[in-house]
């Protein structure tokens, strides 16, 4: 018999509401240890709502969210970073006047983290090896491409179990894109599980093992990224068929 | 020609060491700024409020004041998170204007509390080297300048050191630059906030017993010293140390001059035309970002 793999963070039937304007409704999705996962769907869907709602930012008024076996619905952010969930933010949001290397040392703030940040410091340069050749200079000084390697470094510096990454490819060329993708793998193969969230459809359907689609605040379909990729209703959707 | 030359050597040595001790009042001033985004109107009086405190155990228990430090730092710090965590924090996360106003609630308060119980008259720390003095040359410096430059020394490299090499420190940076991010990374914003306020506490604490050394004070001297920070800060631009450093150099130093030129009518008025100038020319400052 085959072993299920273990789900390391279950979010189920979450209502989040912003004042009393509903933006998400019914919302299941889980995450199993060593997967891919992408949630996809246009701008205006409710990724970012999602996001923030699974790192604590705002709180769902109904339902509940599971990371490993602790119930962290309500948690405060900086308290879930600590159990293992760190977030890559859209937009990179890096610490504009703080140099490559104290960006990437930050992100060991978390006590798990910190005992392990030398050894995380090594992975990253190995990954980004530009980044170590730039250590010194201040974070707004990178191109684009390069303050996204950054921000996932930094946030690999967290030491995490479940890493999010929002809208990793935003702004970027596709060359790098491709560059970055090819790094996730490195990173899933090192034992991290990876929650994908993007509005570039086709290329992160090509690389996920499963996906969520999201329209409207509800998910409306789910299932392996390339039976999605196939589905009709994704084809005419995002991909103009 | 040689005789000017001579005659301004003073203020310009006394008006170095003065700057010294603006920076270490514009230092706490600017830290509240750049991770609360508050102004803390009442940091001067917080100031006056260290000069006070280090008087009465000077009175009471004849303790020196700059021994008094060891003791009055760790309690400034404390303070300072107790006024942060049950004055101003809800205030913060309701508006900066919301904490402005209890920034000055706070000011009034202490002002009121001081004049009742030390009265208005202007008081002084006296100790016994208050009048001594090194004669450099033909001109005297008296010690609690060059006592006061030197504690500035201390307190920039120490806290240069603390927020350079320090989780904390640079938990503090971060969120003084983007402080949803900061959360991101697992740093609490709001024990953040405590300790940067506790420190521009303890700040004020050493500010206040090197001003009370130097210049007689009273309850509302809060005020002027307030507006000074405010210029230092004006003119070495926010966020930056070595700004604010540069920044209390150059008031201190046009302070003396101004004096010496104008009299002491132009003591204060030049300074402040120094930072017209600037905003004018360079509205973040000299090193403003």
């Amino acid at each position: 018999m085959e072993m299920t793999p273990e789900v390391m963070l279950q979010v189920k039937d979450i209502n989040v509401f912003y004042d009393k304007l509903g933006v998400l409704w019914d919302i299941s999705l889980d995450v199993k240890k060593g997967e891919i996962v992408a949630i996809v769907g246009s701008n205006g869907a409710g990724k970012s709502t999602l996001l923030k709602t699974i790192s604590g930012a705002i709180h769902p008024k109904e339902g509940s969210i599971v990371f490993g076996n602790q119930d962290i619905t309500k948690m405060d952010p900086y308290k879930i970073v600590g159990l293992g969930i760190s977030q890559v933010p859209e937009g990179r949001h890096l610490f504009p006047d703080m140099t490559v290397f104290e960006n990437l040392h930050i992100g060991s703030y978390n006590r798990d983290a910190r005992p392990h940040a030398e050894e995380n410091l090594a992975k990253v340069y190995k990954l980004f090896p530009i980044l170590e050749e730039r250590k010194k200079q201040l974070a707004k000084t990178l191109s684009g491409g390069q303050q996204q390697m950054v921000a996932i470094g930094r946030g690999l510096m967290a030491n995490p179990k479940l890493m999010i990454i929002d809208e990793m490819s935003l702004g970027l060329s596709p060359l790098i894109v491709s560059e970055l993708f090819y790094v996730l793998h490195e990173i899933k193969t090192q034992g991290i599980t990876i929650l994908l969230v993007e509005q570039n459809v086709c290329q992160t359907l090509d690389e996920a093992d499963r996906a969520y689609v999201l329209e409207t605040g509800h998910i409306v379909m789910s299932g392996n990224a390339d039976e999605l990729m196939d589905e009709e209703e994704v084809k005419n959707a995002y991909f103009g068929e | 020609m040689m005789e000017i030359l001579n005659d301004l050597i003073s203020p310009i040595v006394l008006g170095t060491l003065l700057g010294g001790l603006y920076v270490v009042v514009a230092l706490g001033l600017s830290l509240v700024f750049g991770v609360l985004k508050v102004i803390n109107v009442a940091h001067g009086t917080l100031v006056i409020l260290g000069s006070y405190v280090a008087y009465a155990v000077a009175s009471v228990w004849g303790i020196d004041p700059i021994l008094w430090l060891l003791l009055g730092i760790p309690l400034f710090f404390f303070l300072g998170i107790l006024i942060e965590k049950y004055l101003l924090a809800r205030a913060v996360s309701k508006s900066a204007d919301a904490a402005l106003i209890i920034a000055f609630g706070i000011a009034l308060i202490i002002q009121n509390a001081a004049q009742i119980i030390w009265s208005p008259q202007s008081r002084s720390l006296l100790t016994d080297y208050s009048f001594n003095s090194f004669q450099i040359g033909d001109i005297y410096i008296p010690l609690v300048y060059i006592l006061s430059f030197f504690a500035a020394l201390i307190v920039m490299l120490v806290v240069r050191q603390f927020l350079k090499k320090t989780y904390m420190g640079q938990a503090i940076t971060a969120a003084s630059q983007n402080k949803d991010t900061a959360e991101l990374m697992g740093i609490n914003s709001k024990q953040v906030y405590q300790i940067a306020f506790g420190i521009a506490m303890a700040m004020a604490a050493i500010a206040g017993v090197f001003y009370g050394l130097t210049f007689p004070f009273n309850p509302v001297s809060g005020n002027a010293l307030l507006i000074i920070a405010f210029g230092v800060v004006i003119l070495g631009g926010l966020g930056s140390m070595a700004g604010t450093f540069i920044g209390g150099i150059i008031f201190g130093l046009s302070q003396t001059l101004g004096g010496y030129f104008f009299g002491p009518t132009g003591q204060l008025l030049v300074p402040f035309l120094m930072v017209l100038v600037v905003l004018t020319i360079r509205p973040q400052g000299l090193f403003g970002r």
